[in-house]
């Protein structure tokens, strides 16, 4: 039988926890990342073709938009391989107690952008 | 399939305004979801006005004096008021959990109520749970024992009664599995944190016989493996337990054996 009651709302009024946000973002960065690995198998076979593309693809580094996709990437990076090392002591069966999970996952939020600014930023502290 | 949007039919309407009569200065709006079958209207918000100086402490005691006292047209399901039935889980202040454990003074704000997430409304707060009792029904949750009944007592030692601690205790409100997006997109197919909790518990017992069998009808890539671990199941347990960690047993039960 065909049933057209309405559906009760779900992701509309649902609260957001951190697992979840982080479980999305997870997701999210995972998409991205396969794209991003793609465009750099793109750059690296043009390395291969010629000097003057290595100017090019220089040129994009140097612009704004340039310097913000390879923060994008490091970030993009250093979340999902965060993630996953959280997901390895999950699949061994340690941190699923609520409070070790929101640890965990903050230990994830804020160890990205600490990576990021570590890996970009290793020239101007160093 | 994942769908964010609610379909035409569900879309939420701007519903009536009750305004407080009593004269009292300590009052709260709570906003609830309303649907009635025999309208053919799309379900709506009702906001009340209530005299919280007269109300006990649970969000229970608040829509009982809701019904009671300003719309009694108002349906929900309700049996023990002590956490132990789980007839009254709803949707919170976007958070699932049982109306007569949830202190209405933890709510910042205008408390609002809804039915669990991503269930077909019977009537305003009442949702269909017909699809999560067939699946509870399919891990076939009893005793599979061979021995004779000789009248006595199936003994079991503390130890083994202790694996079953964090698992017995579910009351099946369906809090976890609504929390669960993976359920919400695949609930048809995904068998859910509270099933998956309860297939958990007759696998660990110790004086079950079928416990391989048991391994192997839930070892499949949508019935259990869509789970991705987002926790929302264990952060709305109202009774403080772990699905996330029960299925994850699973996973490593199959992963090892």
């Amino acid at each position: 039988m065909k049933n057209d009651n309405p559906l009760s709302p779900h992701i509309q009024i649902y609260n957001w926890h951190i697992s979840s946000l982080v479980s999305i973002s997870h997701r999210i960065t995972g998409i991205i990342n396969i794209i991003i690995i793609t465009l750099i198998c793109v750059w690296v076979s043009l390395l291969v073709l010629g000097n003057s593309n290595y100017d090019l693809i220089q040129k994009f580094f140097e612009t704004y938009f340039g310097k913000f996709f390879i923060v994008g990437t490091i970030w993009s990076f250093s979340f999902q391989a965060l993630c996953e090392i959280r997901h390895i002591f999950w699949d061994l069966g340690y941190g699923f107690e609520i409070k070790t999970s929101n640890i965990t996952g903050l230990l994830v939020i804020f160890g990205s952008f600490i990576l990021t600014i570590l890996i970009f930023g290793r020239n101007i502290i160093l | 399939m994942v769908q964010i949007n609610l379909p035409k039919n569900s879309e939420v309407q701007k519903g009536e305004y009750y305004k407080d009569k009593t004269g009292s200065k300590n009052i709260r709006k709570v906003n609830i979801y309303r649907w009635d079958p025999s309208s053919g209207e799309n379900p709506r918000i009702d906001t009340y006005e209530v005299d919280m100086d007269n109300c006990p402490s649970k969000v229970l005691d608040l829509l009982n004096k809701i019904k009671n006292e300003i719309d009694p047209s108002i349906a929900y399901r309700r049996s023990c008021a002590h956490g132990v039935c789980g007839s009254c889980a709803m949707n919170m202040d976007g958070k699932n959990g049982l109306a007569c454990t949830k202190s209405h003074s933890e709510i910042k704000g205008d408390i609002n109520i809804y039915p669990l997430p991503h269930l077909k409304v019977e009537k305003d707060l009442i949702g269909d749970l017909s699809t999560l009792y067939k699946q509870y029904h399919s891990v076939e949750p009893w005793l599979k024992n061979s021995k004779k009944d000789d009248g006595k007592e199936n003994l079991q030692s503390t130890e083994d009664r202790a694996k079953l601690d964090g698992l017995y205790e579910c009351i099946m409100c369906a809090c976890c599995s609504t929390a669960c997006p993976s359920y919400w997109w695949n609930g048809d197919k995904y068998l859910g944190p509270a099933v998956l909790l309860q297939a958990y518990r007759w696998i660990m017992d110790s004086r079950d016989e079928e416990r391989k069998e048991r391994l192997k009808k839930v070892a499949d890539e949508l019935k259990l493996y869509r789970c991705h671990t987002i926790m929302n199941c264990t952060n709305a347990c109202p009774k403080g337990l772990n699905p996330a960690k029960a299925i994850a047993s699973i996973k490593k039960m199959l992963a090892t054996s």
